[in-house]
């Protein structure tokens, strides 16, 4: 069943005349991993950001768990879809990166212990125990990519878009993000990964949507 | 039509100075009224400028307040008992500053509603205003809009956690938008280091000159539109310059 | 003469902090492009840093050991005037635009260094298309998606004509005609006898570099042509930086 469906959506920015996106219909089910692929510049990330709600179609319209996503408020979307910026610097706004990774928690009213045990956990899963106390905007790209992903995973939303989790991060760490989306899903969570990283499309994804021209094409996984 | 930033720049001048000047409310409101033909001759959206302008709504109402209740000369208009609440210069003064803060606000959109920051700049540049100062204008403008759009971005981001910010007790509210504020600044102060780095990475003031791929022209029109602003505004000063 | 000579070069960016750079040794000539790989808090941003002078700004700084750029020591040099020798892309593009349109972004540099207009017209004319984002050339840069504000960011830097480029991590958020683009660019670059220092995580992208370093905790672990060093498995996987498993090992 669909989870988040598009019908007819379409977003131009004021005064271009291509569309960013042309009547995308596609429908995103709830199980697996989903990898959006394409060039540089062909939607992916309105897409994402238009599923979330952050961005208004300018026509067509969204559905979450068949609901018009008009009638959630953002932090209800928030709650079920977690959603990591292709720009991470973005999506920060605390102290320091213990902070940041608890927030979510914290304001959903989570005893602090059982908080704090998470964070701990992401911690030093992602390897970030030494940054606990360092202001997020400090770290490095690939850091920071790391903190924006701990964060939203945190709060074990039903479902996640990461928009280039990839870029910055080096084999290494590209595994451990592996195995830990693997983890979620099998938990139950679905993905929906924005990439240009073929390698990690391959190895994670069990569906591959190409985007070409403000058009979605399904291709196989 | 197409003016030259500089040529808009001095009809920009010469009616702020007028707004400052003049201090009666029928001056005023004729300037109001020029200010308004003039948005319409560049056709900027006037309902635009509007929606922007209309927070600044109550604040122009409380400084007309402000003049009405607290300047107590001239004839009563309205009175409780024997002492004056409303007098004529009461009201005069009121509708003065509302008139000249609207001007002066209609004027700052028509500059930079009709300009795009770079061409601002290269006109300052070439009327030999020290590049820094042009520079650092126009890295201003550039960036206000995006300042705006990172304090929503993380208003967004705070509520796609999962924060019902709507709901959250007022209390609680303004905590958390303090808490919110140090990391803005923050942020900011680092993006403008990593900026500054950027720049010098490209050698921003290697030598004490610069040069510029465009050039602005200024034409018959841009002269005459310039000379005419100035004059008019002196007359408008003092008639009596001609004498 | 070496484009780049560096010798027993360390770094940490506070006197008694650990050293990020622990006694680096290594060479560029004219006319190559040496690649630099490592796992993340190796030390490749900090070497990109210093390189290209722009360590300078970290005042606390503490550098031993010897840099020279064409000859010269960038400690010694203002980092404008150093710019003209080097020019670094840094990793992330939004902190490196600054310009209300990509047409300005470019021209200013070659503005800086007092070129005349129609000089100037013509390198940034010829850098658009190069890049291929002549389309985007009146668009303001805040606008552009991840990876065309890399491109905008490379163009911007190769408008200084430096005979050493430093790139830190352009390639990454670049899609695969992206990623081919650069490589051909370099590739020109390299012919026309200027130096390059790539830095990338992703082995695949850089390939076609003549030589490549792998940096371990600040220490270079091999510096060697890069076929040799790619073709060696053993090695590359002892430094984490392939898999040849499936799935990762905890222990």
């Amino acid at each position: 069943m669909a989870f988040i469906e598009l019908k007819q959506v379409s977003f131009f920015y004021p005064g271009k005349k291509e569309p960013v996106l042309n009547s995308v219909s596609h429908s995103f089910g709830k199980d697996g991993i989903t990898a959006v692929v394409g060039p540089n510049g062909s939607g992916k990330t309105t897409l994402t950001k238009i599923m979330v709600g952050i961005v208004q179609p300018n026509s067509g319209e969204v559905f979450l768990d068949s609901l018009p996503l008009k009638k959630y408020s953002l932090a209800e979307i928030g709650r079920r879809i977690g959603y990591v910026f292709q720009n991470t610097s973005h999506q920060f706004f605390c102290a320091t990166v213990a902070e940041e990774i608890g927030f979510g928690l914290k304001h959903l009213g989570k005893e602090s212990e059982a908080v704090e045990e998470k964070v701990e956990f992401y911690l030093e899963y992602f390897e970030l125990t030494a940054y606990r106390n360092v202001f997020p905007l400090r770290l490095s790209y690939g850091e920071k990519q790391r903190v924006a992903i701990a964060a939203v995973l945190a709060n074990s939303p039903d479902y996640c878009i990461l928009d280039e989790p990839t870029v910055g991060l080096d084999v290494y760490r590209k595994r451990l993000l592996e195995n830990h989306l693997k983890k979620i899903v099998r938990l139950g969570s679905g993905l929906l990964i924005v990439s240009h990283d073929y390698n990690f499309v391959k190895r994670i994804a069990d569906r591959v949507v190409r985007m070409e021209n403000g058009q979605v094409q399904e291709g196989s996984g | 039509m197409k003016l030259d930033p500089r040529t808009k720049l001095v009809i920009i001048i010469c009616i702020t100075t007028l707004a400052l000047i003049y201090n009666t409310p029928g001056r005023l409101l004729l300037l109001f009224a020029l200010t308004i033909i003039l948005i319409l001759f560049f056709r900027i959206n006037l309902a635009g400028i509007w929606s922007s302008l209309k927070k600044l709504l109550p604040l122009l109402l409380t400084l007309f307040l402000v003049q009405v209740i607290f300047l107590r000369s001239g004839t009563a208009l309205v009175s409780v008992g024997s002492a004056p609440l409303i007098t004529a210069n009461g009201l005069a003064a009121g509708t003065s500053v509302m008139l000249r803060l609207g001007i002066v606000c209609f004027v700052a959109v028509l500059l930079t509603s009709s300009t795009n920051s770079r061409d601002f700049v290269l006109g300052l540049a070439q009327w030999k205003i020290p590049y820094e100062i042009a520079f650092m204008v126009s890295v201003t403008i550039r960036f206000l809009p995006v300042l705006r759009e990172e304090m929503s971005n993380i208003i967004t981001a705070v509520q796609l956690r999962g924060v019902e910010l709507k709901k959250v007790p007022w209390r609680e509210k303004i905590k958390l938008y303090c808490s919110l504020f140090f990391p803005l600044v923050y942020g900011t102060i680092l993006k403008a280091q990593r900026l500054s780095l950027a720049m010098e990475a490209r050698c921003f003031r290697i030598y004490p000159q610069r040069t510029y791929l465009r050039r602005l022209r200024l034409t018959c029109i841009d002269y005459v539109l310039m000379v005419v602003s100035v004059i008019a505004t002196l007359i408008f000063i003092n008639p009596d310059i001609w004498r | 003469m070496e484009a780049v000579a560096v010798k027993g070069l360390t770094y940490k960016y506070w006197p008694g902090g650990p050293l990020v750079l622990n006694g680096i040794d290594f060479n560029v000539s004219p006319g190559e492009i040496a690649a630099v790989t490592g796992l993340s808090g190796c030390g490749k941003s900090t070497l990109c840093l210093c390189v290209s002078g722009l360590i300078n700004y970290n005042k606390g700084g503490v550098m031993t050991g010897e840099l020279l750029v064409n000859g010269k020591d960038v400690r010694y040099l203002k980092t404008a005037s150093l710019a003209r020798e080097v020019g670094l892309v840094f990793q992330d593009p939004d902190t490196q635009l600054f310009s209300p349109t990509v047409e300005d972004e470019i021209a200013f540099a070659p503005e800086n260094l007092c070129l005349p207009p129609g000089q100037i017209r013509e390198r940034v004319d010829y850098l658009l298309d190069l890049l291929g984002i002549a389309a985007l050339a009146e668009a303001n840069p805040y606008n552009l998606s991840g990876g065309e504000k890399s491109l905008v960011a490379l163009a911007a830097v190769l408008a200084l004509d430096p005979q050493v480029l430093v790139i830190d991590e352009v390639m990454s958020p670049l899609d695969p005609d992206g990623k081919k683009r650069v490589a051909s660019i370099l590739d020109k670059l390299r012919a026309a006898g200027k130096s390059i220092i790539i830095v990338e995580h992703d082995l695949e992208a850089v390939a076609f570099a003549d030589r490549l370093m792998v940096l371990n905790n600040g220490k270079s672990a091999r510096f060697d042509r890069t076929e040799k060093v790619l073709a060696d498995w053993d090695f590359l996987a002892a430094a984490g930086l392939i898999y040849d498993d499936e799935g990762l090992n905890n222990g």
